[in-house]
């Protein structure tokens, strides 16, 4: 009877050491309301994917050295730790968070098909890596955001070092962010507002085929910014010896500068087209159409995700005496189709650089 | 778009029957109104659970409704030729044609009738074959010449030319991994001598701006990968993806045309470079959208 009563007692023992240690580390599948939550701790810098089928998706930095997700949607969440070397001891550095709903169950075949709406807390100095195909996405607080939906809106607020950002036909808004950052969409408007450089190489860039691309108050050394046919409005102070690059086929440019703005300004367009600034404009060239340099290669496309590249690209020529024109409106002067021609000129003493390549629209430098 | 969208219209949005336009307008209802993006993530998780359950079922090959279609009107072509036919026979015609009409013991007599003539035709190949250098020797010299390579598949990749240096077709890319030897055959046209002095059909080659030919080759291969598998695309990733293929090839046209008609403008060019890669993002984006994202582990 006493062997008993101490083999039951071992056994209470271990069970209840076994759940402690659980709870203390994996808080598993809590049903909250009807719906589930689950919770790990993690490394502070550690990163976080998740990745469902349908569905908002909700991610938010915290103090805190844990993740928890939430979802009223889905039957099961799971974490899934990708380390290279397995520690226990210590809080995994990656982990896949895996949302399963009621009709697919567990079988891991089924890993991004859920159609789940999930609200997801971070360490605020994770990266996370979120996906869905049709919800959209929020992400507040954060050190890194990768996010990717096709037909959602992408949101991010107060990332720290980098964003990367894509969608199909969603809208993309960046705001009070910091570091590298890049932003695209296909048919979506893309909208940033308060961005700086985390460092000195951080870039940004942004590009869509449709959407219009506004932009306030970017301060980060490199800008780029392309597309096809959608609009580009950018505004706000100038980054000291920044370069800015802008690219489009059709639709307007506007660059709103505050009046004391120093930029040198390059642009390539069309004849045809109107180039208005409101800024007092040292008047360097207007050449039509330009002299033929020597190709020595052919362009080749580009890698996806790679930096646009800049090579080949004529040096920008240095500032002269030249003719103040204030302001200049520079009008088409033939009626040919498809003569390009380039402008050069000056404002202040050019710290800046702005470098404008478009096919069609007005290209207007407004004073703010 | 005010009204809500009703079951039948959603199912066909999801099944990607509806024409751009209707799409297009379906997808920024859904953008819009909350009733029907409900109802259409209702139905579009019914129809994941019915795909998922029924998943085995549907990659079993079965005929079309346009294959069964064509069929039935192939079939009653063939009976309404037959009954023509046996209208217009008669006497000795209709004997033959009588022959030709199979029942059930006439059709067992055709096929016996058939393994015996089998059977003699082998017998007579077995006979012939089984004397090699005389019939070898005798054989007349064939048209056609015939190489077998059995060095490595890389030494001679495209033994046959096309003879069109714009085309813009392209390999499949892919190279035998197999170490054993493999076997080309390798044969020349004979040279017609009817058709020399015909005149070929007047094809106007495409003269390509240099550079131009790399892009080409990527966008062909990135459309190549995209229709592959064009099935699995979701109707609003389809009108986001054809709506802005529309927008890049215009920009292409516009800029090929001015780099066309500046031959000596290296910005005209740079223009076209860039609409053009411009076009090989866009199809990369939806090559990856189309394939689901997934982890990117």
């Amino acid at each position: 009877m006493k062997k008993k009563l101490s083999a039951v007692s071992v056994v209470g023992l271990v069970l209840s050491l076994a759940v402690a240690a659980l709870a203390h580390d994996d808080k598993s599948n809590t049903k909250t309301g009807g719906g589930v939550e689950r919770s790990l701790a993690v490394d502070t810098e550690a990163t976080v994917t998740l990745c469902v089928a349908s569905g908002t998706l909700q991610v938010r930095g915290w103090d805190k050295n844990e993740v928890r997700v939430r979802s009223l949607d889905a039957a099961q969440i799971d974490f899934h730790r990708i380390e290279k070397v397995k520690d226990t001891s210590k809080p995994p550095n990656r982990v896949d968070v895996i949302v399963l709903n009621k009709s697919t169950g567990a079988n891991p075949k089924f890993d991004c098909q859920a159609i789940a709406d999930v609200e997801m807390e971070v360490p605020a100095g994770a990266t996370v890596q979120v996906q869905t195909r049709d919800g959209d996405i929020i992400i507040t607080g954060v050190a890194g955001a990768y996010a990717g939906s096709q037909n959602g809106d992408i949101t991010i607020e107060r990332a720290t070092k980098l964003v990367e950002a894509g969608s199909v036909g969603g809208s993309i808004i960046l705001k009070n962010s910091s570091g590298r950052i890049n932003l695209s969409s296909a048919g979506g408007g893309v909208e940033a507002i308060n961005i700086r450089a985390a460092s000195d190489d951080d870039t940004f860039e942004v590009g869509t085929v449709s959407g219009d691309i506004q932009l306030d108050r970017i301060s980060n050394p490199k800008v780029t910014i392309k597309t096809v046919n959608g609009n580009m409005m950018m505004s706000g102070p100038l980054a000291k010896s920044g370069s800015y690059g802008l690219t489009n086929m059709a639709g307007d440019i506007v660059l709103a500068m505050p009046h004391d703005a120093s930029f040198q300004l390059n642009a390539k367009v069309q004849d045809k087209q109107y180039i208005v600034s409101d800024f007092t404009l040292k008047y360097l060239s207007d050449v039509t159409p330009p002299p033929p340099p020597v190709r020595t290669k052919p362009k080749t496309p580009e890698a996806k995700g790679k930096t646009p590249e800049t090579k080949g690209k004529t040096p920008a020529p240095t500032p002269k005496t030249g003719p103040v024109i204030a302001p200049i409106v520079v009008e088409r002067t033939l009626p040919m189709s498809h003569v390009l021609r380039r402008v050069s000129a000056v404002c202040g003493s050019g710290d800046a650089t702005i470098s404008i390549a478009s096919f069609g629209g007005t290209v207007r430098l407004k004073k703010i | 778009m005010t009204r809500c969208l009703d079951e039948a219209k959603l199912q066909s949005y999801f099944d990607g029957e509806l024409s751009i336009d209707m799409m297009e307008s379906v997808t920024s209802h859904l953008a819009s109104c909350a009733t029907c993006a409900a109802a259409a993530r209702e139905l579009e998780e019914e129809s994941a659970l019915v795909m998922s359950a029924l998943a085995a079922e549907f990659e079993t090959n079965v005929p079309t409704q346009h294959l069964r279609e064509r069929i039935d009107a192939a079939v009653l072509g063939d009976r309404l030729a037959v009954a023509e036919a046996t209208q217009k026979t008669s006497g000795l015609a209709g004997f033959f044609s009588s022959l030709l009409n199979f029942g059930t013991q006439r059709t067992l007599g055709y096929a016996s009738l058939a393994v015996v003539m089998a059977f003699a035709a082998i017998f007579a190949v077995v006979k012939l074959n089984s004397k090699p250098e005389e019939t070898a020797s005798k054989q007349p010299e064939p048209a056609r010449s015939v190489a077998v390579n059995t060095s490595s598949p890389n030494a001679n990749p495209n033994p046959v030319s096309t003879g069109s240096t714009d085309s813009l077709a392209l390999q499949s890319g892919t190279q035998s991994t197999s170490t054993a030897p493999t076997i080309k055959v390798h044969y020349t046209r004979p040279q017609s001598t009817t058709n020399a002095a015909a005149p070929k059909p007047a094809t106007a080659p495409v003269k390509l701006l240099p550079g131009e030919r790399s892009y080409l080759q990527t966008i062909a291969k990135l459309d190549s990968t995209i229709k592959s598998n064009e099935k699995d695309m979701r109707p609003a990733l389809q009108v986001e993806y054809q709506r802005n293929l529309a927008v890049v090839d215009r920009a292409i046209a516009a800029t090929r045309s001015a780099a066309k008609s500046n031959p000596n403008d290296p910005d005209a060019a740079d223009f076209m470079f860039a609409a053009y890669q411009s076009k090989v993002d866009l199809l990369n984006t939806i090559a990856d959208a189309r394939l689901g994202g997934g982890r990117g582990h």
